[in-house]
């Protein structure tokens, strides 16, 4: 299992879940996305996004209006 | 998943300035209902109207661009539903309005090739800005840089808009007609229709969202 962060500071909205998207597809079943993100749109469709794709996603706060989104693919 | 995460770093208390924030916007509100009781309830409005949206992370732009981008369509749902509420609201009261025989409230305004126009604009602008004009606003509250940048440049935009708005007037507005649909169809079919058309786009865009997730975990 391996994990990968992917840095989106200052990216706005749709750019972070684009980048997520891509990055997704490289990663092998198992391997675990760390998306930091920092726009409050992109907290809310990111994990939206992998939700529905069936990937178990976590968020967390780090801090004050910056995020951590762990995406583990699943499948 | 648990050992992927770091520790969180000690984040400052906010409580105290949700306080004082608070304390402030009472205050300011007691002096606005001094000088007219409206100006007090449109601040009161302002006010409850940006929390909704900023904790609903209620978002015009991501409601029309999500569905083509990744095929969610939970914003572009929650924006046919705040239609449709709309649409009875103001329903309520145009037709109470025409009842009295009072000149009927709201921007009815003419339509024409100039809506089009100003909607691809706005549509490809709002886009690019990562925010329409509530979104906007509601990140620059949020401190998000970049929209502080937006909100300048919207600023600029719309006084660009308000300077050429003769010209659009002179050439298209002034000759386009303005469409009342209760006065088209009936007050009937013209409320009833819009709910029932907000309804089956409602029922379109969630069979578009299960369809696009359907077939793309096929193919992973």
């Amino acid at each position: 299992m391996a994990e990968y962060r992917l840095d989106c500071l200052g990216e706005a909205c749709p750019v972070p879940l684009l980048k997520t998207q891509k990055e997704m597809e490289k990663l092998k079943v198992g391997d675990v996305l760390i998306v930091e993100i920092d726009h409050s749109c992109a907290m809310k469709n990111v994990p939206e996004w992998a939700r529905n794709m069936g990937y178990n996603v976590e968020i967390e706060e780090v801090d004050d209006g910056q995020w951590e989104v762990y995406i583990e693919k699943t499948k | 998943m648990e050992a992927v995460k770091k520790s969180k770093k000690k984040k400052a208390n906010q409580f105290p300035y949700g306080i004082a924030l608070l304390v402030l916007i009472v205050i300011i509100g007691i002096i606005l209902s001094k000088q007219s009781p409206q100006l007090a309830v449109r601040w009161a409005f302002g006010i409850a109207f940006g929390f909704v949206l900023q904790k609903a992370r209620f978002c015009f732009t991501a409601s029309f661009r999500d569905p083509v981008l990744t095929g969610s369509t939970s914003l572009t749902r929650a924006v046919i539903v705040a239609l449709m509420i709309a649409t009875i609201g103001f329903a309520a009261i145009q037709y109470s309005a025409y009842l009295n025989g009072d000149t009927i409230p709201g921007n009815i305004s003419p339509v024409g090739i100039h809506t089009a126009i100003g909607a691809a604009m706005f549509g490809i602008g709002m886009v690019i800005a990562g925010g329409c004009a509530s979104g906007t606003l509601m990140r620059v509250g949020e401190g998000y840089m970049m929209q502080w940048l937006s909100l300048i440049f919207f600023i600029i935009g719309s006084l660009w808009g308000a300077k050429d708005f003769e010209w659009w007037t002179e050439t298209f507005i002034s000759k386009s007609p303005q469409v009342f649909l209760p006065d088209v169809f009936g007050w009937g079919i013209a409320f009833f229709g819009q709910l029932v058309l907000l309804g089956l786009i409602f029922i379109f865009v969630e069979w578009y969202e299960y369809k696009r997730f359907n077939t793309k975990n096929l193919s992973v």
